[in-house]
């Protein structure tokens, strides 16, 4: 995982004053909800890829989401 | 709508309340090579103050699978305070004013939704959604226009 263990990394953030460690741990939390992005989208285009719909243009998806748009809004909202 | 809106001081995007459109979260995913704005905006997420109106979601459900969703919605509940998430529905009266400003009913349900939920920013790929409309409460940028915003775009076009 990293050539630093746990204790040892912990012990280096204890130095850290506190703002550094506030900065520190919300970094942190921003690299995990990218690294979690990156995952859901690599699990989004794999299927898209598999339903032959990953090399849709761009065009063609925007006139998907329009058409997907207007077949929701009728259920909660009568025409 | 929920009554608990927040709002905060409007001095840049990363301080306004924003709803981002179906397609920018459909193209931050899908990430063809033409939106790189798109991908990088919900990269930036955990640094802006987003909303996200049931419309969004009832048409992020119709294009994503059950795991997906539970995946994004994972991702979104780790920022309660920056990311809210509304399931109520809209008055339909303000559906109805945006029929007669021209809009079509799924168009005119996001645009209800963004006037409901007092949000400053509706970031939207579609260039012509809202543009016939004269004296919107909310504006309309593009990702890529976001970004700009946020001092971002150079490094956007980079990556």
């Amino acid at each position: 995982m990293m050539s630093l263990s746990i204790d040892k990394l912990a012990e280096q953030i204890a130095t850290l004053d506190r703002t550094e460690q506030e900065a520190l741990f919300e970094r942190v939390a921003e690299l995990t909800f990218q690294r979690g992005l990156e995952t859901l989208a690599r699990q989004y285009r794999e299927r898209l890829a598999q339903e032959g719909k990953l090399d849709q243009k761009v065009e063609e998806v925007m006139a998907e989401l329009e058409r997907v748009r207007e077949e929701v809004a009728p259920h909660d909202y009568r025409a | 709508m929920s009554a608990s809106v927040k709002k905060s001081p409007p001095m840049t995007t990363a301080h306004k309340w924003l709803v981002l459109d179906t397609n920018v979260w459909i193209f931050g995913l899908r990430e063809p090579p033409d939106r790189p704005a798109c991908v990088k905006v919900l990269q930036r997420l955990p640094r802006l103050h987003a909303h996200v109106p049931r419309q969004i979601l009832l048409e992020l459900r119709a294009n994503l699978t059950r795991d997906e969703m539970d995946r994004l919605f994972r991702l979104l509940n780790r920022y309660p305070e920056r990311i809210q998430i509304h399931w109520e529905k809209v008055e339909p009266a303000l559906i109805h004013k945006y029929q007669q400003l021209g809009c079509k009913l799924g168009d005119a349900a996001v645009a209800a939704h963004v006037e409901a939920l007092r949000v400053d920013v509706l970031v939207s790929e579609n260039r012509d959604f809202l543009a016939e409309i004269k004296g919107l409460p909310f504006q309309v940028f593009s990702a890529e226009e976001v970004l700009r915003e946020l001092g971002e775009i150079e490094e956007a076009s980079k990556e």
